[in-house]
Order: structure tokens, then sequence, then C-alpha cells
């Protein structure tokens, strides 16, 4: 048997978290090959359906990264996206999902280091949770 | 009628009684209740206990806390070194909840939980906010009329300032304003903020740097002609009232400048017994500040 | 029939050494909808875009996927590349297989695998995209100011002097800021009054100038190009238009209360202007501690007035200006030592700030240049400045602030000066003579018998017969305690935020920095830029700064806003959000989350809908998320766009 190799998908801010996981490559940093970024705009332009949807195709952990707290380049994007994430962390309880495939972080275009150890430690916690049922097809 | 858990420390029962006997009899009058801690330990001193094993100190001081807290009552010190103990490790404590759980797990071994329920707080405030000035003064029935009082506020009650916060820590007044309330004069002196000598554990390892400091705060309150200091903390009471013995045995030198808690100088300005203030107990006697008083009421 | 070429970058080892590339370029040749692979070495070198430019001509490409590094390199040159070829710029798309993928990974199997799924979204994207133009909007051609001190006052200058109309608002009653207070200047000691006067007078003469004194601006609304501009023209109880500037009224006047210019060194009457050479050269009526107005008695001014402006019941005016772009130049305030207890500014007497040393030491201030005790009047003959009162402290502020060192040493200098026998100590952490001469400054300082003491003042205490200040210090040169008594003592107090500050960062929607002043787009490429656009800062209201670096910044400034208003049009990005009016019901839950203001609800015949002002919208996508109907969508970040792409990378689909 081959071991569980979680499929990850990043939502990345384009003005911190994106700019840190470009940081993370320039310093060299090794981090799992398990995770695939996408950029948008602001973390406040992620719809939950998108956290959603990557869940229902499959990805077994999903990350939404944006600027810090008062950071954020248009101003409140990040609250926003904080609101919505933990509200969608309640409901996925009710839909039977394990919120802890759900992770939101903050991270600075200066912080590639924490890029780097926040996937590090989400895939390692996924690969404990195992796969996402969803996904098996 | 107000309660309080009353935190006494170890200076205070061994060796300067008054200052109890004198605040609970005071505070009976303005109908509060001081109630015991029964099992309390040295608090143990903030300066260097917490330097050596911080998380060794404040399980003790958690424990005290935590059997003060059974009463219900928030809980009041009488010397700033136990205040400084006690109000820093509730600081450090219900603010960082992982610390909390762990000394929690210490203290489970004795059976204890510190659970941050109660504030702590010093006998100053307990006259200063709960009974207030404008009532100290009204209650007085001996003027003081004359007396010239140096006020030395201590260390540990005002610093650090961020966790304290109790207002001007360079230039404290509510100490000052107590004394007025009583008839009496505050003056100013040099280094009024100045430390006694007694803390950081200095007196026990170096008396002779320790007497440096007193003799130089003493100097300065002659100086400025005090008829007596008073004062807020009981490590600095026995500095002031011992360290005099000590300098005279030493270097020879001779201030017999009379050292009262505030609560002994509101009880003279309440026309206590002059037994009851414990004065008698103390190093230096208080004859002539007595004598002044007793003149003036002539 | 869409044809996507792909291009992927072997960036020579960057990726290459990690990537099998050639395996990679097969792979993505047989994608849906590819119709061209190709690699190459350096693909953003001339021949690399050459590559893409004739393939677009010649092989029909309608989109293009550049595998290489992050999009924040070099997105912009392949856009070119794209225009070039006559293809619209927005149907690019970059797999960031460098940043993202190269260097963050060593398993060459499992990367080559990884830069294909990167491949795969990029292509479901670009599938997707639609192709975008630019708007442009017109640019009303003038440039808003607001503040006066040498930072407004430059770039207004120059802005009119390049040609182009300056609106500049000042608080105060004169045009001329902390620069006026200031008696002389480091390092050439030049008096500030004669370096100063000569651009204040300029700005009155120059018709390209429209100034406003004794005025705020009470609201800021619109964009980048089409600000607007609501003006308060506060009352000086008199009418400007028929004061000559005379003085009489400021003579005659019996009222004399502390003057807030002098640093309440002197006094100043109730009706008064702030100093001989104001600009405007035109008295205020101080409401507050004008006879007349408080108790209803006096009137001097009235009656004496030769050209009978006085008009104690004149209120304020609004006025409405429009501009393209603004420039923030509202300076500094100097930190208040009071809350540095140990310091006993405030009780003592003698211990005064630097800048009311400054008024002492102005020609024209209060002592006429003559620097006196304040308890006695008497000349000090061994004066202390005491550095860094307020600044590098983690009690007040962290920061250094930059012109206090400096400004001690002038003004220790120039007592030394005027009385060579005075005994001056300068208590300081470290020394900090940065800028162009000031080394030489400090060494001059040393020669000429100034001391120099290193070590944080612990506290000031007074001797009370005398009334003169002691420090104590700790002498780290010495390694012991000192105490030094002194006829007087100067706090060396730094810059801090203006106490205002946050009114126009809020108008304003800019940010703060942790240090409370205004927050530049980028601390070392965009130093007078903010993150709103057409909004630029000057001087010390970004940061503390001495004049020197405050001409430089405020010349920057100007250039900022002369790029934003030379031009009639301005060209505005479309990557923004957009209202599929069919859809829309008029809720306004969009345009409740959107920080610009950027929706307005318009009402049409039947119903209501959201109109976005492109020229406002920022592109964050927020009210798009924030719509229950799906009718807004962020343009080329569309839920279809992403649920594609997820499908390429997790569902397997191409
Ligand atoms: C004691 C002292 C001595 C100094 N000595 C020197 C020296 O010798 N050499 C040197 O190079 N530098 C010196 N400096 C620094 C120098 O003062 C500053 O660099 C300079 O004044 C900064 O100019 P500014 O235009 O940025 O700010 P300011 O001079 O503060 O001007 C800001 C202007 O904006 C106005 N304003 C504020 N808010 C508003 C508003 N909301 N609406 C309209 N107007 C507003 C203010 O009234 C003011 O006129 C010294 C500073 C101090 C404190
Ligand atoms: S732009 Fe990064 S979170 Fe909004």
């Amino acid at each position: 048997m081959t071991e569980f190799s979680p499929r990850i998908v990043a939502f990345c801010c384009n003005w911190c978290s994106y700019v840190g996981a470009d940081l993370a490559g320039t310093s060299r940093l090794k981090y799992p090959d398990n995770i695939r970024i996408m950029r948008v705009m602001c973390s406040g332009q992620v719809f939950p359906s998108y956290i959603l949807k990557a869940l229902e195709l499959g990805a077994d952990g999903v990350l939404v990264a944006g600027c810090h707290i008062g950071d954020c380049h248009y101003v409140s994007g990040n609250k926003k996206a904080q609101e919505r994430v933990e509200t969608l962390l309640r409901v996925m309880k009710t839909l039977g999902l394990d919120p802890r495939r759900v992770r939101l972080e903050w991270i600075s275009a200066s912080e590639g280091m924490k890029f780097a150890s926040t996937v590090k430690e989400f895939v390692e916690e996924i690969k404990e949770l195992g796969p996402n049922l969803l996904g098996v097809r | 009628m107000k309660e309080y858990a009353t935190f006494l420390g170890c200076i205070i029962p061994n060796r300067y009684p008054g200052i109890e006997a004198t605040s609970t009899s005071i505070l009976k009058y303005f109908d509060i209740e001081l109630l015991p801690i029964n099992g309390a330990s040295c608090c143990p001193a903030p300066g260097v206990f917490s330097c050596f094993h911080l998380e060794s100190w404040l399980a003790i001081a958690a424990r005290n806390i935590a059997i003060g807290e059974e009463t219900g009552q928030d809980i009041v010190t009488m010397c700033n070194g136990c205040y400084g103990s006690l109000a820093e490790a509730n600081h450090l404590l219900n603010g960082n909840k992982e610390l909390k759980d762990k000394i929690n797990e210490i203290l489970s071994k004795v059976g204890c939980e510190f659970k941050g329920n109660s504030k702590i707080k010093h006998m100053i405030e307990v006259f200063s906010e709960d009974i207030g000035v404008k009532k100290i003064q009204e209650s007085m029935k001996n003027t003081l009329d004359g007396i010239k009082v140096c006020t030395h506020y201590g260390c540990h009650f005002l610093k650090p300032s961020e966790i304290k916060k109790h207002g001007s820590s360079e230039r404290p007044r509510f100490l000052d304003d107590i004394v007025r309330a009583t008839g009496a004069e505050s003056i100013d002196y040099k280094d009024k903020t100045m430390c006694c000598g007694f803390g950081g554990g200095v007196r026990a390892k170096d008396i002779d740097v320790t007497l440096d400091f007193t003799r130089e705060k003493l100097k300065n309150i002659i100086l400025a002609g005090g008829d007596c200091i008073v004062d807020q903390c009981a490590s600095c009471h026995l500095e002031f009232d011992r360290g005099q013995a000590e300098i005279k045995k030493i270097y020879g030198e001779e201030f017999r400048l009379p050292v009262l808690y505030f609560t002994q100088l509101i009880g003279l300005g309440l026309g206590m017994e002059q037994k009851k203030l414990g004065l008698e107990f103390q190093n230096i006697p208080a004859q002539s500040l007595l004598d002044k008083i007793n003149g003036g009421r002539k | 029939m869409t044809n996507i070429g792909v291009y992927i970058c072997h960036c020579g080892t960057n990726i290459a050494g990690v990537v099998d590339v050639e395996g990679l370029t097969q792979k993505v040749a047989k994608l849906k909808d590819v119709s061209l692979a190709k690699d190459y070495k350096y693909m953003c070198s001339e021949p690399g875009q050459d590559l893409i430019r004739e393939d677009i001509k010649n092989r029909n490409l309608d989109r293009v996927v550049v595998a290489a590094c992050s999009p924040r390199m070099h997105e912009n040159t392949y856009k070119k590349v794209l225009a070039s070829a006559g293809l619209n710029p927005f149907l690019l798309e970059i797999a960031n297989i460098r940043e993202q993928a190269s260097w963050v990974h060593l398993d060459k199997e499992k990367t080559t695998d990884k830069a294909l799924d990167l491949i795969k979204m990029a292509v479901a994207k670009v599938r997707m995209d639609e192709p975008l133009t630019s708007l442009s909007a017109n640019v009303i051609q003038r440039v808003l100011v607001i503040g006066a001190g040498i930072a407004g006052i430059q770039t207004s200058l120059d802005i009119a002097n390049i040609g182009f109309d300056v609106v500049l608002v000042e608080k105060e009653q004169s045009i001329g800021g902390r620069m006026s207070q200031l008696g002389k200047t480091f390092p050439t000691l030049d008096c500030s009054a004669c370096i100063l006067t000569p651009k204040m007078v300029e700005v009155s003469l120059n018709p390209r100038i429209k100034l406003f004194t004794y005025s705020e601006v009470e609201e800021i609304s619109g964009f980048i190009g089409n600000f607007k501009a609501k003006i308060r023209k506060k009352s000086r109880g008199l009418d400007e238009s028929l004061c000559t500037g005379c003085g009489l009224c400021q003579e005659k006047c019996p009222t004399k209360v502390p003057s807030e210019y002098d640093e309440k060194m002197g006094k100043r009457k109730a009706i008064y202007t702030l100093f001989p050479q104001a600009v405007p050269n035109i008295p205020v009526i101080d409401r507050a501690s004008c006879l007349y107005i408080t108790k209803g008695k006096c009137g001097v001014c009235k009656k004496v007035c030769p050209a009978g402006a006085i008009d104690y019941e004149r209120t304020d005016e609004f006025i409405e200006e429009e501009i393209g772009a603004v420039v923030v130049a509202t300076g500094f305030d100097p930190f208040d030592p009071v809350s540095k207890e140990e310091y006993g500014f405030g009780i003592y007497r003698n211990v005064i700030t630097g800048l009311q040393l400054e008024r002492l030491l102005h020609a024209a201030g209060p002592t006429k240049g003559e620097v006196v005790r304040p308890s006695d009047g008497a000349i000090p003959k061994r004066i202390a400045f005491v550095q860094c009162v307020g600044s590098r402290d983690e009690h007040a502020n962290k920061y250094c602030s930059r012109v206090c060192c400096m400004y001690a040493i002038k003004n220790a200098l120039l007592i030394k000066e005027h009385h060579p026998e005075s005994e001056i100590f300068i208590y300081y952490i470290d020394i900090r003579a940065f800028g162009k001469g000031y080394e030489e400054f400090y060494k001059r300082a040393q020669e000429n018998g100034i001391k120099f003491m290193r070590g944080r003042v612990a506290e000031i205490f007074e001797e009370q017969k005398s009334r003169n200040p002691v420090i104590r210090a700790d002498d780290t040169l010495l390694g012991m305690v000192t105490e030094n008594e002194l006829d007087m003592v100067v706090l060396s107090v730094g810059m801090i935020p203006r106490s205002d500050s946050s009114k126009i960062q809020k108008m304003l929607g800019l940010a703060a920095s942790p240090d409370g002043f205004f927050m530049e787009a980028h601390a070392k490429l965009r130093p007078v830029d903010t993150l709103v656009d057409g909004v630029f800062l000057a001087g010390t209201a970004q940061g503390p700064k001495d004049i020197p670096d405050t001409v430089a910044q405020a010349k920057g400034a100007a250039s900022g806003a002369l790029e934003v208003i030379s031009h009639k049009t301005l060209q505005l990005s479309p990557l923004i959000s957009e209202v599929d009016e069919r859809l829309c019901r008029g809720c306004g839950d969009c345009k409740d989350v959107c920080e610009y203001g950027a929706i307005e609800i318009v009402t049409l015949d039947t119903h209501k809908v959201a109109r976005i002002n492109p020229a406002i919208c920022k592109g964050c996508g927020a009210c798009a998320v924030a719509c229950c109907n799906g009718s807004i969508k962020l343009r080329n970040y569309t839920d279809s766009i992403t649920f594609a792409m997820l499908d390429a990378t997790l569902g397997g689909a191409v």
C-alpha cells in the first residue's frame, strides 16, 4: 500500500500570502509538494463555496491565507474572510465534514518561513486525518 | 458590611503585630471586616524567588490566592512585597491559560485550585478608595496639626506600572492625601520615591548596601525637617525601624526617627489608645512624636 | 475553437534542474485546447519573447500560458508581448513553476507532476478569461496640498512652477509650520526665517496657488483624478479683504494670554498674528480670550481699526474645490514630556523643551534671542540637554526622531557662541549624526568644549532654594551614577504624529504605520505614495525627518502628484467587479461591504440596482462574495473560472 499523500488547495491573497509563498521559494525553503496554490486578489474574495467545491472534488485540505488583520490591501477583506470561514467551520460539522480540513492563516509578504511551516504542519495534520472520503470515487 | 480575606505575610505577625491590630480595629470602625486566610504561607517574596524559579514562585503564590479565594472575597495585603507577589502572580496566571493550567496541575497535588476570581488589593486602596479621604478627615478626633510627615510609598505597590496601574508611579499622591486628611502636613524630601534598601534580597545578602540606602533616605528626611516616616509596607517599615537600630550599632549613627504604618497615623488621629497601636514593639520609640501631638493638644 | 499556446521556461537550471521540462512539454501539448507547447532556456529574454510573438501571429494563438517564474516577476513583460502581437493582454496566464515549485521541492518526478497541475490550472483559467480593456477617466488637473509647513510649501511651489494649479490649505493662521518657530537650523546655522520667509512670500505671490489659511479640509470624496474637497474657512473675526495688516489692533488689545506659538514662553494678545512675517499678515481674534466676545466689553480693536475690518459676528465659510490628486503634508507634533514624570517637566520651572529653547533663541521670539531661566529670568550658565525624550523608549515611542541629536548640538553651539563661559552638557545614548555635514558638525561641538555624557538620564530633581534642576544619570563611560546641578535643563523632545491626524487618515482612507505616522505604499520603493491612488505624502506627516529630507520628499510628492494630473485622462485597471443588472435586486449588501464607497444603489423605473463606479473599484471582490444573487462578478476571477481550476487539479478534468 502506498503512503497517503494528501491533496491540498491553498487560496493565497495576491498582496501578502502569495508573496509570502514566493518568498519561501526565493529563500529556497522546502515544504511538501502536496499543495496547489490559487492566487486570489484578497482572502475576502474567497467564497465559502470555493472551499466546499474543493472538498467536494476531493481535496483533503483547504488553506485560506491572507494578510494579517489590519494589513489587508483592501482594508477589511481578511476580516470578512475570517467571519465567513468561522461560520463555514461550524456548518461543516453539521454537514459531516471535518472542520480540521479547512484552515485560515495570516501570512504576510515577509513570512516565507511561516508559509513553509504552515504547509508542513497542515500536511502532517491532514495525513493524520486520512483521506477525504468525498474524494474516493 | 464589606469583607476582605486578609493575607498577613510573614513580617507583620512576627515583628509588627501593631500594623495588623491597628488596621483591623480601624476598619471595623469603618464597617469593614477582615477575614483570616487559614494556612497561608510566605507570599513568597516577589523579586528574588521569581528570578530563580518562576514556576515555584507562582505555584506558592497561586496557592495563597487559591485559599484566599475560598472566602469568596477579594484579598487584601498590608505589605507591598506580599501585594507585589500576589498581584503579579494573579496577573500572569489570568493572562495565560497555558501557565494557569500548568500551575493548577501542581496545585492539584495539594488539593488546591487557582480560579482567579478574586482581586488582589492593598490596604492603602481600601483606605483611599473604599473609605475615602473625606470620610477619614471627618472622623478625626485628635488634631495632628503641626506634625511634619515624610511619606514613603515603596516600590512593589507602584511598579511595574504596566501591571500595577495605580496612576503616577514617579509622583504618586494618594498616601500624602491620607496623611493630609489626618491634619498632619506631608512634606517633600529628596529622593522620595527611592527604595528603602530592603528589596531584592539585598538585606539578606549585603546588609551594608541595604543600610547605605536606608541611611540616605533617613538623612534626606531629617534634612527636610520630618517628624516621622509614614509608610504603607511592612517590609519598608522593618527596614526603617530595625535599620535605624542596625545603623546605630554598626556605624554609631543615630536618627531616632519614629516610623509609622499609615494606619497607625490614622489611629493617632482617631484617638486610639496608644497601647493598641503596638508602637512599643518597635525598635525606635515614638515618644518624641507622641509628645509633640499631645503638646499640640494642650 | 480555442488555440492556447503554452511556453515552459527552463530558467537556466532554476526550473529545469528539478522539473523534467521536456517530458512536461510533451504532456502539456496533449492537453485540450492547447495547440502548441514549447520550452525554452530563458523565456523572458528577447528571443524567448519573439518566440511567443511569432507564434501568436503565425499559428493564430488566441490565448497564452507561460510556465515560468512568479507572475510578480514578468507578468507585465509577457502582457506587453501579447499586446505587441495584437492579442488582448488579459488573455495571458502565468503558471508559477519556479518560486512555487522547483525552488521549494526536491523530488523531480513529483515536482514535474505539480508543474503539470499548475499548468493545467492556468490553461483552465485562460480558456475562460475575458479580453479586457482599460477604462479611461478625465483628470482634473489641479492638486490639493494639505498643510503648509516647509513640506507643503515646497510641494506647492514645485507644482505651480511647472504650470499646474494648486489649492493649498493650512490650518493655522499663517503658513510656515514648525520651521517658522525655529531659530537657526543645523548644520549650517542659517537663520530659519531667512531661508523660509522668501518661500512663504513666493507662495503668496504665485497666481497658480490658491491659498486657504485658517482653514481645514472637512470632507474628501471621489477618486484618483476626480476628488472633491469641502474646505472650512474658519472665521478670523474680521473681513480679510479689508484688513491691511497694519497691526494697530494687536498693539491696542488689552488682553494678554500665553502664546501657543511661543510654546508658552511668551504672551500674545487676544487679536494676534503668529509672528511678524506671517503670510498672510492678517490677525485672528481668539474667541476664548477676547473680552468683547466673552463678556461683551472692550471692543477696542473695532474702534481702532482704520479699515473697519473687525466683524465679531463673522461666521465660517465653506468652499468646494475639485482636484485630481492630494498631497498630505500635515507635519508633526512635538512629544509632550509631561508623561515622562521622572524629568519633572511642568513641575520644575527650569526644565524646558527643545522647542521652547528654539523660541528663546529666535531673534523675533519672546526674549529677542536671549536665553533666560523661566524661574528668575537669569542667564543660565550651566545647561544640560537630555536626549531621546519620548524617543527610543519602550514607555513612550520606540522609534528615533532623527532630529533631536542635531538640534541639541545646534542650540548648544549657539549658546556657547553667545556666552563662551557657559558650561554645556549633552546626555545621550547614541549620537546620530547621519546626514550630510552632520558628523562634522558634531565634531565641531566637541571641539568647542561641549561635554557629551553617555547614558540615559534616570531622573531630574530640584534644589528647592535655588530652583536648580539636578540631573541624576548613569554615566556608562565612567560606569557610575552621577549627579549634576544645573541652571537649566532642556529636554530634547522627539516627534509624534499630530494629535488630529486620525481625522485626515479616516477622511482619505490612509493607513498608519505602527509608529502612528501615515504609511507609505512601500517602505523603500514607494516612500511618497500611499495605498490610496492619487494621494501622496510629504514631510514629517510620514515619519520624523529634518528639513533637507522633508524638502526632498516634498519634491518627490510633487512629482508623484504631477504624474497623475499632467495627463488629461487616466487609464484605470479593468480588473474590477461588475454587476449583472438583470439579476440584481438592489438590496445593497454589496454597498455595505465596499470599503471604497464604489457602489451606488440607483433607482430605475421599476426597481433598484447596484452600480459600481469603475474608477473607484479596486477589484477586491468583497462585493461579489456578499451578493446573494450571484449578480456581481470580479472580472476574470469568477466562480466558474475558480471551479474550472479546482476541477483541473482535483477532478482530473482537462
Ligand atoms: C525643536 C526642533 C528643532 C528642529 N531643528 C531643526 C534644524 O535645525 N534643522 C532641520 O533640518 N530640522 C529641524 N527640525 C525639524 C523640522 O522642524 C522639520 O523637519 C520640519 O518642520 C518638517 O516640516 P513639515 O512641513 O513636514 O511639518 P510642519 O512644520 O509640522 O508643518 C505642517 C503644517 O501643516 C499644518 N497642518 C496640520 N494639520 C493640518 C490639517 N489637518 N489641515 C491643514 N493644515 C494642517 C500645520 O499647521 C503646519 O503648518 C527641528 C524640529 C524640532 C522639534
Ligand atoms: S489583500 Fe491580503 S487579505 Fe485582503
